[in-house]
């Protein structure tokens, strides 16, 4: 009976210790490299009074490299590294928007865009199910950087494809951007505008 | 030069309520024809606001003036004289500054031909005004 009572406690508070805990951390101490591919895009929704637009960046010109790390807690990963995107890729899908688009947002002083990514909150088993994720990233355009946290779908399809989708809402006022506003105010762009982005991943570890 | 002022002034506010009261309405209630606005070509940043809104009394001032100097030449009631005077000052001046605008600016027929019956309407306007305040 008290061997029977031993084991009983090895298992509830021994074998979970031994057995499933190293198993979290081998899968979360691996460092890793997320290679963003270059077939990327990015999206930029916002509206004036008159019309609604869209920018995107269809392909992500460039081939970036993001740091995959251990956090602090279990479940934290820290990211290092940055996708910086050219102004000039933007396309408004209207000659006349895309330059004003590119004049806002400085394109002359400030050619580049950057995105660094800081922090994931949690990264889940991949599977083709996208999972909820949320992270930190800093943001700099026109020269002026701000940190905000992001809302990521996470997953990986059957070619181990890592697929990041991405959603945030920012401001123009944000970077001290001023939302362009034609004939005396009377066509005023909003200032808000919705950023989404889809970041396709390969993993390499290290 | 009294009347000059005057009538430039009253013209000067009834075109500030008619032009930029339409404008108001044509953009809230006809937006697609704005959207080519969104151009680099049309100042963004605000800082021209109020030359924009200074313009009725600008085009008011300079009309009530040459209404003053060549308003023998324009016979019959004051609203035919007012209609002649918007149109010939439409095909002197509106016309050549139109037809380089559009010859040198990266705009669309649309937006001109708007500009265009947009300036004669205030031309007009101001024309009756100025038969009917100094005859």
């Amino acid at each position: 009976m008290l061997y029977k009572n031993i084991f009983c406690l090895y298992l509830l508070l021994v074998a979970p210790v031994t057995y499933v805990l190293p198993r979290q951390f081998s899968h979360t101490n691996e460092r890793k490299k997320w290679i963003v591919s270059e077939n990327s895009s990015l999206r930029v929704n916002g509206s004036t009074n008159v019309n609604q637009f869209t920018c995107d960046i269809l392909a992500y010109e460039r081939t970036d490299t993001l740091t995959v790390n251990q956090g602090k807690s279990d479940k934290e990963i820290i990211l290092s590294g940055s996708i910086s995107i050219n102004i000039q890729s933007f396309n408004c899908h209207n000659g006349m928007m895309t330059r004003d688009l590119r004049k806002t947002l400085k394109e002359k002083q400030f050619p580049m865009l950057h995105i660094a990514f800081l922090s994931l909150n949690n990264l889940p088993e991949l599977t083709v199910q996208p999972e909820p994720v949320t992270g930190m990233v800093d943001i700099e355009i026109a020269g002026v950087h701000k940190r905000f946290e992001v809302r990521y779908k996470i997953s990986a399809d059957e070619q181990k494809v890592i697929h990041l989708l991405g959603t945030r809402y920012i401001n123009f006022s944000d970077f001290n951007l001023i939302a362009p506003k034609k004939l005396g105010g009377m066509i005023q762009t909003k200032d808000k505008l919705s950023v989404d982005f889809h970041l396709k991943i390969k993993s390499i570890n290290y | 030069m009294k009347k000059i002022l005057i009538s430039g002034l009253i013209a000067g506010c009834i075109l500030f309520v008619f032009s930029y009261g339409g404008l108001f309405l044509a953009i809230r209630f006809f937006p697609k024809l704005f959207t080519e606005y969104n151009n680099p070509l049309f100042n963004s940043d605000g800082s021209r606001d109020m030359l924009f809104y200074l313009h009725a009394f600008i085009f008011s001032f300079a009309l009530s003036w040459f209404w003053d100097r060549f308003k023998g030449l324009f016979k019959g009631a004051f609203f035919l004289r007012g209609l002649e005077f918007g149109l010939v000052y439409s095909i002197i001046a509106l016309l050549p500054v139109m037809w380089i605008s559009f010859s040198a600016l990266d705009i669309t027929v649309a937006m001109v031909l708007s500009w265009f019956i947009y300036g004669v309407l205030q031309a007009i306007t101001a024309g009756v005004v100025f038969a009917k305040v100094n005859p």
